[in-house]
């Protein structure tokens, strides 16, 4: 039995990729999404085998989501889309799998074989796009917010999770962890429990024993472990 | 009579001396030009003939008598004439000079005209000879022309002493005029090339002055306009005319308003205010050059009157149909003359800034025309949309074959209606029309995030406007508004007469719009630039957002439009 879930923001698409999938015995439809945002939280909570993935879709595209998860446990992802030239380009190129709507029976029953034969791990990594966060997810009560890049002061990891800090002071929790966060946007490692926006950098106070601590524009100080201090004066070019 | 050698001498130095003024003073006339360049065209050559044939009689008439004969100085025209003006000129110069130095008389007189005649020939010889070796310039050279004179004084003698009789007085009176006749026509030979070679000069200096600074004008300012008539680039021509012609102000203006002034007075004549002064303002109602050179016609200021300026020319600026667009004007302190190249080169760049605002003009219309074409032929094939409702009506297919129809029925609708030509004009009910098919789409590709409501009165149904305005504008809506929302999208297409204006709101709940998106830009830009072009700058598209809240997007038409 292959898990699958479905994303795509036009319902009539979902039921019609639906039903197409429904024909065959060993697909197993866990659940549709109708944005990346809430499709981020399903795959890490619901682990599916394989998502159909669409690509244009609000805020956040298909390619965008992919850079909100950790890609060491990616689930098998096929693209979906209506007409992307270059989408579909990179596709080709790297060997993704990929479906043009409206969906081909036979190109479908492909795809289902190669899936159901052996899922060889993606390169999700050499997709453009797929590897570079914009914004990053963060979840309330009730909603999804995503915060922009030159909005994020510092992110601190804790004993509750992941905290996202905006300039203005604000903490949001994601559920994305500190090395993806670390790997895939500008911000800089200065300790393990903390990424800081460079940018927001007002200055660095050297401690005894080589220790020292970030001061913010705000006002707000993180601190720098030894292990991280010469990345940080490389990248700050400090000598 | 008693003449000694050193009195002729002096004597016809003198006469030399007269000679030469009257050859400046002819030099500074424009009959003179003809003679400052080999001639050969007629009409030269004629002119050439008859000023050098007056030089060789004047020659003869100033001479002084000696004894039967007159020491003269005709050779100078004759030579010259042959050797400016070939051989024909040249010997028709010798006989005119000739028969005239023969109606003098005395024993001489035979003798004296052939030998005019011969210089004129010996002229005319040298000029084919130069010519033929191609040493063109050599013509122009005073010590070689004097030494041809000299050449043709000596030939004179020679056919005075063969034909006058008797020959021991005739070799008294030629031993006695030899030495002078040869000092006085070889100088004056060679200083009248000289004053040829000065005047050349002068005339080349003058037009390679003014061919210099046009060229420097017209290579620095090419092009700056053709970006368009505004006051940026109306401050940078302003700048390289004030540089280049030296003029103590220079202004440009459009019809109503300076748009640039640079120089004195800039102090009290601002770029941005208003035209007050009345002969700029006749020059642009009349397209007529106004020029006050402040002595003959009255300049002063209108605006300051202590301003220095003290005279001003005022060009107008002429784009299609002899419509004055706007004026270019000059000015020269009270205390500068206003020069004549000055004058002239100011009308040559204002032909010049006409022709490029023309050109500039002309290319941003055909740029528009053709970036509406592009728009137009992606609107015709949008692949995603077209993609996404087949998929749509594939879904819908099962379930609800009736609705899929009318899905095709849209969809026909929708393609049909793109291909209509973007410079025709189409009633709002059309408009509607072609939004309609296109919503009934996007209404079933979003059926659970999406509503729409319509409100046109049907009396504003018949208002024309351009084909494929509407259109764009929601699909804008949708596409970078309510399908980016993870919340309900909602779109109002409200109609409603203002005045006599057709006022049309496409608003959306997103509230996504920014000044200057990618991509996004251009459709509305487009559909702005193309209302204004038919209807005029007062109408076209308006947005109006408040982040995350509403975007409102607003056409506005002449209602008068329905009538045409």
């Amino acid at each position: 039995m292959i898990n699958v879930l479905i994303v795509d923001d036009e319902p009539l698409a979902r039921k019609e990729l639906r039903r197409v999938l429904s024909k065959t015995d060993d697909i197993n439809v866990i659940g549709e999404c109708s944005n990346a945002i809430d499709a981020v939280g399903v795959i890490n909570r619901e682990k599916p085998d394989v998502v159909f993935l669409d690509i244009q879709m609000p805020r956040v595209s298909g390619i965008e989501m992919l850079s909100m998860l950790d890609h060491e446990k990616m689930p098998h992802i096929v693209f979906l889309t209506a007409y992307d030239e270059f989408a579909v380009q990179a596709f080709e190129q790297h060997a993704f799998d990929y479906l043009l709507k409206p969906v081909n029976q036979a190109r479908l029953d492909k795809t289902l074989q190669r899936l159901r034969r052996d899922r060889e791990p993606q390169k999700i990594d050499q997709l453009p796009g797929a590897n570079q966060l914009r914004q990053i997810p963060c979840f309330g009560q009730h909603h999804v917010q995503l915060v922009r890049m030159e909005d994020v002061e510092h992110v601190a990891s804790g004993v509750s999770g992941v905290y996202v800090v905006s300039t203005d002071g604000t903490e949001r929790p994601t559920e994305l962890p500190l090395h993806i966060l670390q790997d895939r946007t500008p911000l800089l490692r200065c300790h393990r429990q903390y990424l800081v926006n460079t940018d927001c950098i007002e200055k660095i106070n050297f401690l005894e024993n080589g220790l020292a601590e970030i001061s913010t524009k705000r006002g707000q100080v993180i601190p720098v472990s030894r292990r991280f201090f010469p990345q940080i004066k490389e990248r700050l070019g400090i000598l | 009579m008693q003449i000694n050698l050193v009195d002729l001498s002096l004597v016809l130095l003198q006469q030399m001396c007269v000679y030469l003024v009257v050859a400046y003073l002819l030099s500074r006339t424009k009959f003179f030009i003809p003679l400052t360049h080999v001639t050969i065209r007629p009409p030269h050559k004629l002119a050439c003939y008859v000023i050098f044939s007056l030089f060789c009689m004047m020659g003869a008439i100033l001479g002084m008598p000696v004894v039967h004969a007159i020491a003269n100085t005709p050779a100078i025209g004759a030579v010259l004439g042959g050797l400016l003006g070939g051989p024909v000129v040249g010997v028709a110069v010798g006989i005119t000079g000739g028969l005239y130095r023969y109606s003098l008389g005395g024993s001489f007189a035979l003798a004296a005209a052939l030998g005019i005649v011969a210089q004129g020939l010996l002229g005319g010889l040298m000029h084919r000879h130069l010519i033929r070796k191609g040493k063109v310039r050599t013509l122009f050279d005073p010590v070689k022309a004097g030494a041809l004179t000299f050449v043709g004084v000596v030939l004179e003698l020679l056919i005075d002493l063969a034909v006058a009789r008797p020959f021991g007085e005739t070799l008294e009176i030629v031993l006695l005029i030899a030495v002078p006749e040869l000092i006085a026509n070889t100088l004056g030979a060679a200083m009248f090339i000289g004053i040829l070679l000065d005047r050349r000069a002068l005339i080349e200096r003058q037009s390679s002055l003014f061919s210099a600074k046009a060229l420097a004008i017209a290579a620095r300012a090419d092009g700056v306009l053709r970006r368009g008539f505004n006051q940026e680039n109306s401050m940078t021509v302003a700048r390289i005319i004030y540089e280049e012609t030296g003029v103590g102000a220079v202004a440009i203006t459009d019809r109503e308003k300076i748009l640039a002034f640079i120089g004195i007075g800039d102090d009290h004549h601002l770029p941005g205010t208003r035209i007050s002064s009345a002969s700029t303002l006749d020059a642009i109602a009349n397209n007529e050059v106004i020029y006050a050179d402040g002595n003959e016609v009255a300049y002063q200021c209108s605006i300051s009157p202590t301003c220095p300026l003290g005279a001003s020319l005022v060009i107008p600026l002429v784009g299609e149909d002899s419509h004055v667009i706007g004026t270019i004007k000059l000015y020269e302190p009270k205390t500068k003359l206003f020069s004549t190249i000055n004058r002239t080169l100011g009308e040559g760049i204002a032909k010049l800034l006409s022709s490029q605002i023309l050109a500039g003009r002309y290319e941003q219309q055909k740029a528009m025309l053709a970036q509406a074409e592009i728009k137009l032929l992606h609107a015709q094939v949008n692949p995603h949309f077209l993609f996404n409702a087949l998929n749509t009506i594939a879904a819908v297919t099962c379930d609800d074959p009736e609705k899929a129809r009318d899905l095709i029925g849209d969809l026909s609708t929708f393609f049909r209606m793109n291909l209509k030509r973007p410079s025709q004009i189409a009633p709002l009910a059309e408009e509607i029309e072609h939004v309609n098919a296109y919503l009934q789409i996007e209404l079933a590709r979003f059926s659970d995030s999406l509503s729409v409501d319509i409100d046109i009165p049907d009396s504003l149904g018949r208002v024309r406007l351009p084909a494929f305005t509407l259109q764009p504008v929601v699909e804008n809506s949708i596409k970078h508004g309510t399908s980016q929302l993870l919340r309900p999208g909602h779109v109002s297409i409200k109609a409603r007469q203002e005045g006599e204006v057709l006022v049309v709101d496409v608003e959306d709940n997103a509230g996504l719009y920014e000044p200057k998106p990618t991509g996004q830009g251009l459709g509305m830009s487009l559909v702005d630039r193309r209302i204004k072009n038919c209807f005029g700058p007062s109408y076209g598209v308006t947005v109006a957002s408040e982040r995350d809240v509403f975007t409102r997007i607003t056409i506005r038409v002449p209602l008068e439009a329905a009538s045409k």
